[in-house]
């Protein structure tokens, strides 16, 4: 009998770090479930089971391109380090080292964006980022500020403890779908599911209460819920006065914010907010779901303090069942940004503006003179790179063309670099643009650790080779240091891991060993023996004082309106079926059977308005560009509001670049448009 | 053994179907949507008195005490047990011959039921599958019912 093998490994897609395990066998490899996984006991999503679609997938880029006229033309790794080398030294020699940008990768190890970053700021450059700027940037500040650190406070699976779990800005049964497996089992022991949500979603189906509130008014529901709570003296008053500072301060703001008010301002019911509240704040344990609906808006930063606030007002913390949580979107977006591949922290949350703190990276990475100060975002690079700021950018597996708002604007932006650099496992939108091109290893292609929203971090085994001449992202950042002069001196993988730790404290106690057992370890783990913390916050919060900081929010409206040209709002998101700017997803062949196109939901009566037909193709517009789409007639939208899935290009071309000033983050959610069917046709 | 539906679960995430196209080479379970509100799981319910295997003239799919099962061999593709099926659950298929849900009879789980994010689909014998929806209709019950006599913890 032929032989077989069975490799463990972490799914490329969410950040949900679900685990499976790859069947390699003769004729082709296999998924098989994990069962003892204690994130997703063995089940997956549909995107889980077609992940093995884009490993030896045709489009797959297998050696180093070079854009010629007209083209490209295969060259070696040799050249293509060369010309990467040349080009970065000519760029710091001729403009400094502030003209150089990288951008990292939430899809790479925890070992490669450490690299990266170490990289690009031991070569004298603030300009660090990744994608993160464009999903839960606005976590960052808002919980750093709250609790101290931000991230998930409890794992997925504690869901399951909640006597509610209120959902905001998050459609995770489409999004997460293991998400709503836990939640299924804390309906299961009676406990109650409330979602605000702007559209009806198979995440709504699952709610006792469904808030349907108007685009970018979470801080106002959240206001009016936390009035109610006060006004009935539902608040924790041990909590707020034990653990917490703020409470004044919000108590005289929320005064403000009446049912009458708020209703008018969010389209809920006053009877469904109080009702929320009570929910929320009377029951033993209650948690907070929340993802791009809350942070994607020019007020991202406020929607997540005014999320924080509610759950310190009620005391709804460091408990099992008791948590908030930021569901985060790429595979490793957490393990990024812990890696400090943000244009504000070095690895560890150290900020970039603290002196002491980088001379102790100094220390560790022998060298001086490491830059101090913010560095640009994600969305400030091709805007620096129009303006002659920025020539050269590194971009590592990140197809930012497609995912940045105002996507024409950033295209226009970015051919003014002097060089531009893509590594990637396929030609990207992004990739088309650059002068060179660099095949990467896919995760199951290479080896390394993973964080998962849950902070679990895991390690990703190598099952297959690279196809081609494909390299992991580790081995061509060290030859590329090496070229450059830096000394960059690691045997092996787990030699990275082991600097992290000593440079990240959460990470001091995870080795490869402990990263490769089934679930590995959830951080802070400090000690080679500490078992890892699934719950945050249980004693006191990292933030100054041991004490939880509220600070109350007022709402703001969107930045957009709808105005006579512009009679609609667009808002984007995501379907089941497909994962970001959709690289991979649009080309596995079992997803893109199911969800082939562009589509933008319409309800009823703004179908009839417009004259738009189930099924017709129709041109959405907005101040930024103009897209087609699938007209998708259905009372999952309201009234004046119109949905686009942002997986396919075009809906970014549409998308709102106003950003939120703290986080930097893009209106993704909402965007003044028009409709109108194809002329002519 | 058999596979159950806990409708209040399935969430339209098409987790089984690709699941079940990655194991047989093509879907054999679909999810449908009812009304933008819930959505249904369909496949072959192995019943009792199949009419497809009443229907089948070449004696293809044979009518066993707790599953139809299906004989490729003698199957003349006429089509006609895909009329007969009432839920749509059986069908020609593109890549393979007829395509119907065999339990997935070379595994111990069928592939949908342990892929299920949501534990909609469940695995076991009628006394076993109706008990585990029970209990789980009764815990989501019992809040509301403890809140109606002023027992519940709101």
């Amino acid at each position: 009998m032929a032989e077989e093998k069975l490799v463990p490994t972490v799914c490329p897609y969410c950040a949900l770090g679900c685990g499976f395990y790859i069947k390699l066998k003769e004729d082709g490899p296999e998924i098989e479930y994990m069962l003892d996984h204690p994130t997703n006991e063995g089940s997956l999503c549909a995107k889980g089971n077609a992940s093995l679609e884009i490993i030896n997938h045709p489009d797959r880029l297998r050696h180093p391109l070079k854009k010629i006229e007209g083209g490209w033309s295969r060259i070696t790794w040799d050249e293509a380090l060369s010309i990467v080398a040349g080009k970065i030294e000519e760029t710091i020699k001729r403009h400094g080292p502030d003209a150089l940008g990288f951008l990292g990768s939430a899809k790479s190890t925890n070992e490669e964006n450490y690299l990266f970053q170490k990289m690009a700021r031991t070569l004298g450059s603030k300009n660090v980022d990744c994608c993160a700027r464009r999903c839960h940037s606005p976590t960052i500040p808002a919980l750093k500020r709250a609790f101290g650190s931000a991230c998930m406070t409890n794992p997925i699976p504690d869901l399951a403890n909640s006597d509610c779990i209120f959902v905001i800005g998050s459609n995770f049964a489409e999004n997460h779908p293991i998400v709503a497996r836990w939640a299924m089992r804390a309906k299961d022991r009676g406990g109650r599911i409330v979602v605000a949500d702007p559209r009806l979603t198979p995440t709504t189906w699952l709610a006792d209460l469904h808030l349907q509130i108007r685009l970018g008014t979470d801080v106002a529901l959240l206001n009016g819920m936390m009035k109610v709570i006060i006004d009935e003296g539902l608040w924790d008053r041990k909590f707020v006065a034990e653990r917490t500072v703020g409470f004044e301060e919000l108590a005289e703001m929320v005064a403000g914010y009446t049912l009458e008010k708020v209703s008018e301002i969010t389209g809920a019911p006053p009877e469904a907010i109080v009702r929320a509240a009570r929910f929320y704040a009377k029951s033993p344990s209650s948690a907070i779901v929340y993802s791009m609906g809350i942070t994607q808006h020019s007020h991202g930063t406020n929607n997540v303090s005014a999320c924080a606030d509610l759950a310190l007002l009620c005391g709804q913390l460091g408990r099992s069942g008791a948590g908030l949580y930021p569901l985060r979107g790429q595979n490793n977006v957490q393990g990024a940004c812990d890696m400090g591949v943000l244009a504000d922290f070095y690895p560890g949350s150290i900020s970039v503006h603290d002196r002491e703190a980088i001379r102790f990276v100094e220390e560790a990475w022998g060298t001086r003179a490491l830059p101090i100060g913010m560095g640009m975002t994600a969305e400030a690079m091709p805007v620096a790179a129009a303006a002659g700021d920025l020539r050269f950018l590194y971009v590592m597996g990140e197809d930012l063309v497609n995912s940045d708002s105002s996507s024409s604007r950033g295209r226009r932006e970015l051919e003014n670099l002097d060089f531009m650099v893509v590594q990637d496992i396929f030609m990207t939108e992004t990739a088309e643009m650059a002068d060179l091109v660099l095949p990467a290893a896919a995760w199951a292609e290479k080896e390394g650790t993973f964080t998962s929203s849950e902070r679990r971090v895991q390690w990703t085994y190598r099952a297959f080779h690279p196809p081609g001449e494909a390299r992991s992202d580790l081995s061509t950042i060290l030859d590329l240091a090496d070229l450059l002069g830096l000394d960059f001196d690691y045997a092996a993988t787990e030699d990275v891991l082991a600097e992290i730790g000593r440079l990240v404290p959460s990470y001091a106690g995870i080795s490869k060993e402990r990263a490769q057992g089934i679930g590995g370890v959830i951080w802070p783990c400090p000690h080679p023996e500490h078992p890892g913390t699934p719950i945050l916050h249980q004693e006191g919060f990292s933030a100054p004082e041991g004490r939880g900081r509220i600070v109350p929010m007022e709402y703001l409206p969107p930045a957009e309106e709808t105005s006579l040209d512009y009679p609609l709002l667009l808002t984007t998101g995501r379907v089941a079926l497909h994962h970001n700017a959709g690289s991979m997803t649009r080309r596995s062949f079992s997803l893109m059977k199911r969800s082939p196109e562009l589509f933008v939901e319409v309800n009823p009566k703004d179908a009839d308005r417009w004259s738009v037909i189930d099924g017709d193709l129709v041109e959405v517009e907005t101040r930024r560009g103009e897209a087609w789409a699938r007209a998708r007639v259905t009372p999952r939208q309201e009234e004046g509001v119109i949905f686009m899935p942002f997986h396919f290009p075009e809906t970014n071309l549409l998308t709102s670049d106003v950003i939120d000033p703290e986080a930097r983050i893009p209106e993704f959610k909402v965007a003044a448009c028009r409709i109108g069917k194809m002329k002519g046709v | 053994m058999e596979v159950y539906v806990d409708i209040d679960r399935c969430i339209y995430c098409h987790a089984c179907e690709v699941a079940c196209e990655r194991v047989h080479g093509e879907a054999r379970i679909s999810v449908g949507a009812v009304e933008e509100r819930a959505s249904v799981p369909l496949f072959c319910h192995q019943c009792d008195v199949a009419p497809c295997a009443l229907a089948c003239p070449a004696g293809s799919l044979v009518q066993g005490e707790s599953a139809v099962s299906f004989e490729a061999e003698r199957c003349t593709r006429c089509g006609l047990c895909a009329i007969a099926c009432p839920f749509g659950a059986v069908y020609i298929g593109e890549t393979a011959l007829l395509q119907k849900c065999d339990l997935c009879s070379e595994r111990e789980v069928p592939a949908c039921v342990l892929t299920c994010p949501t534990e909609a689909l469940i695995w076991g014998d009628g006394e076993d599958g109706a008990k585990r929806l029970r209990r789980r209709a009764a815990g989501r019950m019992a809040q509301s019912c403890a809140e109606a006599i002023g027992r519940g913890r709101i």
